[in-house]
């Protein structure tokens, strides 16, 4: 007994190996499973991105101040094609306005307090992104304080980004829908077709075309090249009417079996500083 | 404040700027969301803590500033405790036991360490997490799309800021040549 614990680098390496993988599997664990992580961490976290915030804005106004650079560039052609849609706009603002207010008394006549489509909005700054390949997180400056939870989904100006993965007191941590992590890149979602609409499941983003790709689709009939997905609301904490992108293509997997619908991201996952989180009213399951 | 707790404070203040900074450069200027491909990841963090490694003699105080560092990168950037936590020291000794082969500093030796300590770094925390199903890339892709771009990005970066982190890291723990 004495031969074997004499041997101290052994020893070192063997208790080594095991706080890895202990420590490893416990926060991958706490990760998947829990809404939060542990206290310490929470602070941890907190602190870090307090004093983050510092360096992060002149970050952030340098980073708008280039795209209000090159956004410039474009206007003049973007101008032109703007004033072409611009009584268009008015015209549906009006009508969505009548259609709100009417869609208000039919639900107080129904007695529906929240429906699928109801949510509102937090918005947050981004603090930083990873130095990370795999898990692509966004650091953001809201927590638990402004009533974030965990997997609500998260807008950028444009479209869908992701979903909250970690919430701490004061920051959490965004994770993309450009993500390779298997459990959490899955947005129930549907097709905005003429007279039906197709639903099915985004599933998977196509690092080499920088699409995504839906899965699991009722019917390929009558998809077009250019219908919008939104999200469907029938996955839980993510509410219906969240605009995702356009339909790209459609391809046959490798067996030819089932049909992906590949979708154009609107979200551009790059060029904003500021993002919107959104908490659905209606609680799904857990 | 006597000189040695100045020193320590001065390479924890610099370590965090370089910590951030990996952060803030990977969201500013780094990020090709749209267009999957190369994956490059600043580490202006591990350039900072290889250059004070080479010229840090105390073994005990290099181990805490690595586990210090690793576990808040992990926490803050990975949300995964046990990368770098475990890495970064194992490699800071690495390094510290290997360093009576070089005979001085020069950029050559830096260079060539920061270059195995990158590789090592990033290869491993693939192995872990690639263990730990977080991933499914394969090794060629690793290789191709982060591994290459990393080591191609970081070892230019370098290059360009060898002198002024050189000096900087010299005056960090200088007063321990002035006082032998």
């Amino acid at each position: 007994m004495q031969k074997f614990f004499s041997n101290k680098k052994l020893i070192i390496l063997m208790i080594l190996i095991i706080v890895t993988f202990g420590l490893l599997a416990v926060t991958v664990n706490i990760r998947d499973k829990k809404s939060t992580p542990p206290v310490v961490q929470q602070i941890g976290n907190d602190v870090v991105s307090v004093v983050g915030g510092v360096f992060a804005y002149p970050t952030n106004a340098v980073k708008n101040a280039t795209s209000e650079f090159s956004d410039l560039y474009n206007t003049y052609t973007e101008n032109k094609r703007l004033k072409a849609r611009i009584g268009e706009l008015a015209q549906n603002q009006a009508k969505l306005e009548v259609v709100q207010e009417e869609n208000k008394k039919l639900k107080q006549e129904l007695k529906l307090n929240s429906t699928l489509t109801d949510y509102s909005t937090v918005n947050a700054s981004v603090l930083s992104r990873s130095p990370n390949s795999w898990q692509s997180y966004l650091t953001i400056n809201r927590g638990q304080t402004s009533g974030i939870k965990k997997n609500m989904p998260v807008m950028s100006g444009k479209g869908l980004i992701g979903r909250i993965i970690e919430v701490d007191k004061v920051s959490s941590k965004v994770e993309l829908i450009s993500t390779d992590n298997e459990l959490n890149d899955k947005f129930a979602a549907e097709i905005l077709g003429n007279n039906k609409n197709i639903t099915g499941v985004v599933s998977r983003y196509d690092s080499d075309t920088g699409d995504l790709v839906m899965e699991n689709v009722t019917s390929t009939k009558n998809i077009k090249k250019g219908q919008s997905v939104i999200t469907s609301g029938l996955g839980g904490l993510t509410p219906r009417g969240l605009y995702i992108g356009k339909v790209y293509g459609i391809k046959k997997d490798n067996y030819g079996m089932t049909n992906s619908v590949y979708i154009t991201p609107a979200a551009e996952l790059r060029n904003f500083t500021v993002v919107t989180v959104i908490k659905s009213s209606v609680s799904g399951e857990k | 404040m006597n000189i040695k707790t100045r020193k320590v404070v001065g390479q924890v203040f610099f370590l965090l700027i370089a910590f951030y900074l990996d952060g803030l450069m990977k969201w500013a200027f780094l990020n090709n969301m749209n267009h999957g491909g190369f994956n490059v990841l600043p580490q202006l963090m591990l350039m900072l803590i290889v250059m004070l490694t080479m010229r840090i003699d105390d073994r005990r105080h290099l181990i805490i500033l690595g586990i210090v560092f690793g576990l808040l990168y992990d926490s803050y950037y990975y949300g995964i405790i046990g990368l770098y936590t475990v890495l970064l020291p194992l490699l800071m000794i690495g390094i510290d036991h290997f360093k009576f082969l070089l005979l001085k500093n020069n950029m050559g030796y830096d260079l060539s360490i920061y270059f195995l300590s990158l590789t090592f770094l990033q290869s491993g925390i693939y192995l872990l997490e690639r263990l730990l199903q977080q991933t499914s890339t394969d090794v060629l892709d690793f290789i191709t799309y982060t591994l290459g771009p990393t080591l191609l990005w970081n070892v230019v970066v370098f290059f360009i800021f060898y002198i002024p982190l050189a000096n900087l890291s010299s005056w960090m723990v200088k007063y321990r040549r002035d006082s032998k």
